[in-house]
């Protein structure tokens, strides 16, 4: 793991959002974290702690206030030539959380998924750009029936399959999958998250999976980053984290998970964190080493006391 | 606990309840002959994918089923005290009117989905949770002030007088339910409704939540039931579940039974389609398929297409409800005693026995 070259390496990121003169949201405030090709990220955190902003700052849809994003050997956190703006849009794509309301319900599947190739001009006849639809859309599980239906026609897990297909026809990289399948049905979650590993096994493909549901979490990623309030306060491997949770939130956020075992589940109360009266300030805490890829954010005396 | 569930007294009883609903392509068949009970002070939860009937069934219920719903058949039996006089009625005979004015609000509360829909944005949360206790109780100004204050303190919403002047759009998604919840509470109903309560919400906020309504449930004894599709929450609230399909229930019973000694191919599906913490199979477990569409007419059992354990008969004769035991009951021709003897797949047998174990160790 460790001589291989991450393909999205993340140093120290902060985003600000400006809201008047005397008040500054600092959503993100210096997160660093890396991707290795072929691996799944998975990103968790309540709402507001800043998962959805790093994602959408990773992709560059908002100028990051500090700090470094280098993607498959490319710095793209300043200004962008166009030669790194094509790279970046084509080696980088993101699934949405709401498939309906992510997919234009005027246009067909088809126009949907090739408007990457559109875009691109990826593509040197109409046959060809059929053909690549077709591909793809049976590699998601759709057949080319499909291609000539609205968004409308579909249910929730085949439009979240319309929009794997509209991420994977660029071939890319790396996908940000923000909150993708927290829309769906159980059972239809499942099928998607089968299809997502299917796909990463056969091209390589690296996620950014960014979620509130921990079980799912946990099932599809190989490595967990816990966010809240803008910082990174544990990450590792999903055995690190699940078996050996140090920071006391992620500790309360394990315990919020509801077992799916009646006799357990009845008599057990979660776990309370409230910063406010924790004592504890992440802007004092550093990253400390646990052991392998384990890291929690923390001051000395604070890691002390937890271990 | 059978015979302790006699002395109780039933709160609903849903009979033969069967609702259509004629649409541009046709009439669709959502509700097919739904069977249910509750009892007062308990808790039902209600599984199934979209589309297999749970909310109509509630909606039905509430009696708001949308305009283009026909009820077919059936009944809804509810039982009330209204100034400690006991009611009964059957919901599908009241007119619209009476349900506004006697039932909704005051008797069944429902909490919805989305706290931010289900808020009006322009008047204050004082207001709103005001509003319903003037309505239905009479209630003077004053009294429903004071009570409004006590019930954002039951809620667990802290510096209640400041709260009541707030706008929804002041407050966070997990205020903003705990608000609906007062909201709901207001009149003091004897069954309340909570359609996917927590889905909206992050898992920290959704055990707050979910402690929060088995707590207010204990102190005030009504009666809850859940519409969820996260088995999780079913585990950590409901005394008994029903698992939908296709708009029919096919499998009923105390929580215990459904988790650990389920009976129905689809509960069987549903129960290892969900990740548990200690899986690391490769791959999830699915439904193969998609459910039936219900514009069509449903020859023998609707699970039968996607079920691998399908017997011949499926295809052809609905199943009846089987009696497991007097509380479980399962409908599937599997349980026939001519039919060939069918275990559930190995791997949730595994998780179960697994399960099992855990609640043993953790009783210990």
């Amino acid at each position: 793991m460790a001589n291989k070259q991450p393909l999205l390496d993340v140093k120290d990121l902060k985003q600000f959002f400006r809201i008047s003169n005397k008040f500054t949201v600092k959503a993100v405030n210096g997160v660093s974290f890396h991707i290795y090709p072929g691996e799944t990220y998975g990103l968790v955190g309540e709402s507001g702690s800043g998962k959805s902003t790093i994602g959408r700052s990773v992709i560059r849809l908002y100028d990051p206030t500090a700090g470094t994003i280098n993607f498959d050997g490319v710095d793209i956190s300043g200004k962008l030539s166009d030669t790194e703006v094509q790279h970046l849009r084509t080696n980088m794509q993101m699934i949405f959380q709401d498939p309906m309301a992510s997919l234009n319900p005027r246009r067909k599947v088809l126009d949907i998924i090739a408007q990457g190739l559109d875009v691109h001009h990826l593509y040197q006849s109409k046959q060809e750009r059929e053909e690549r639809v077709y591909q793809i859309l049976e590699k998601v599980g759709l057949s080319r029936e499909h291609a000539n239906r609205y968004p409308h026609q579909f249910s929730g897990g085949q439009r979240q399959r319309i929009g794997i297909a509209r991420a994977l026809i660029m071939n890319p990289k790396l996908i940000i999958a923000d909150e993708a399948i927290s829309a769906l049905d159980v059972s239809i979650q499942a099928q998607v998250v089968n299809l997502m590993k299917e796909i990463q096994k056969e091209t390589n493909i690296a996620f950014l999976f960014i979620a509130h549901d921990l079980s799912m979490v946990k099932y599809i990623s190989d490595r967990i980053g816990v966010l809240h309030l803008g910082y990174l306060l544990e990450t590792g491997t999903k055995e690190e984290i699940f078996s050996n949770p140090v920071h006391p939130y992620t500790r309360s956020l394990l315990s919020a998970i509801p077992l799916s075992n009646p006799r357990v589940e009845k008599h057990r109360t979660s776990e309370t964190y409230d910063y406010e009266t924790s004592g504890i300030d992440y802007a004092k805490g550093v990253s400390n080493h646990i052991d392998g890829t384990h890291y929690v954010h923390a001051t000395p005396e604070e890691l002390k006391k937890w271990l | 606990m059978t015979e302790s569930k006699k002395m109780e007294e039933k709160i609903l009883s849903i009979r033969d309840l069967s609702i259509s609903f004629q649409t541009a392509l046709g009439r669709v068949d959502a509700i097919r002959g739904v069977e249910m009970d509750l009892y007062r002070g308990e808790t039902l939860a209600i599984v199934g994918e979209s589309g297999s009937g749970k909310s109509v069934t509630m909606k039905a219920v509430m009696g708001i089923l949308s305009s283009n719903g026909v009820i077919n058949s059936g009944s809804i039996d509810f039982s009330y005290y209204d100034n400690h006089e006991k009611i009964d009625v059957d919901i599908l005979k009241l007119t619209k009117k009476h349900m506004r004015s006697h039932i909704n609000g005051k008797h069944i509360a429902m909490i919805f989905q989305d706290p931010m829909t289900s808020l009006n944005p322009t008047m204050n949360i004082g207001a709103q949770i005001m509003e319903g206790m003037i309505w239905h109780k009479r209630a003077n100004k004053k009294e429903a002030y004071q009570r409004a204050l006590e019930l954002l303190e039951l809620v667990g919403i802290t510096d209640a007088k400041k709260r009541m002047k707030n706008y929804p759009h002041q407050l966070s998604g997990g205020m903003r339910q705990r608000v609906v919840i007062a909201i709901a509470l207001a009149c003091n109903p004897d069954l309340l409704i909570c359609d996917e309560p927590t889905t909206a919400l992050d898992v920290t906020i959704q055990a707050k939540i979910l402690e929060l309504i088995k707590d207010i449930q204990k102190k005030m004894n009504i009666s809850v039931i859940y519409i969820t599709h996260d088995l999780g929450v079913v585990a950590k609230v409901a005394d008994y579940v029903a698992v939908m399909y296709a708009g029919k229930i096919v499998e009923k019973g105390t929580v215990d039974e459904v988790f650990y000694d389920p009976k129905h191919p689809y509960t069987w599906g549903l129960l290892s389609a969900m990740p548990d913490l200690d899986t690391f199979d490769d791959v999830l477990y699915t439904i193969p398929g998609s459910p039936p569409n219900l514009s069509h007419k449903v020859e023998g059992d609707a699970f039968a297409d996607r079920n691998i354990y399908a017997l011949n008969i499926d295809h052809r004769l609905e199943p009846p409800m089987f009696k497991i035991t007097d509380t479980h009951y399962a409908a599937t021709w599997l349980l026939h005693e001519k039919a060939p003897k069918v275990e559930m797949p190995q791997a949730l047998r595994d998780r179960i026995d697994r399960m099992l174990k855990e609640a043993s160790d953790d009783g210990k």
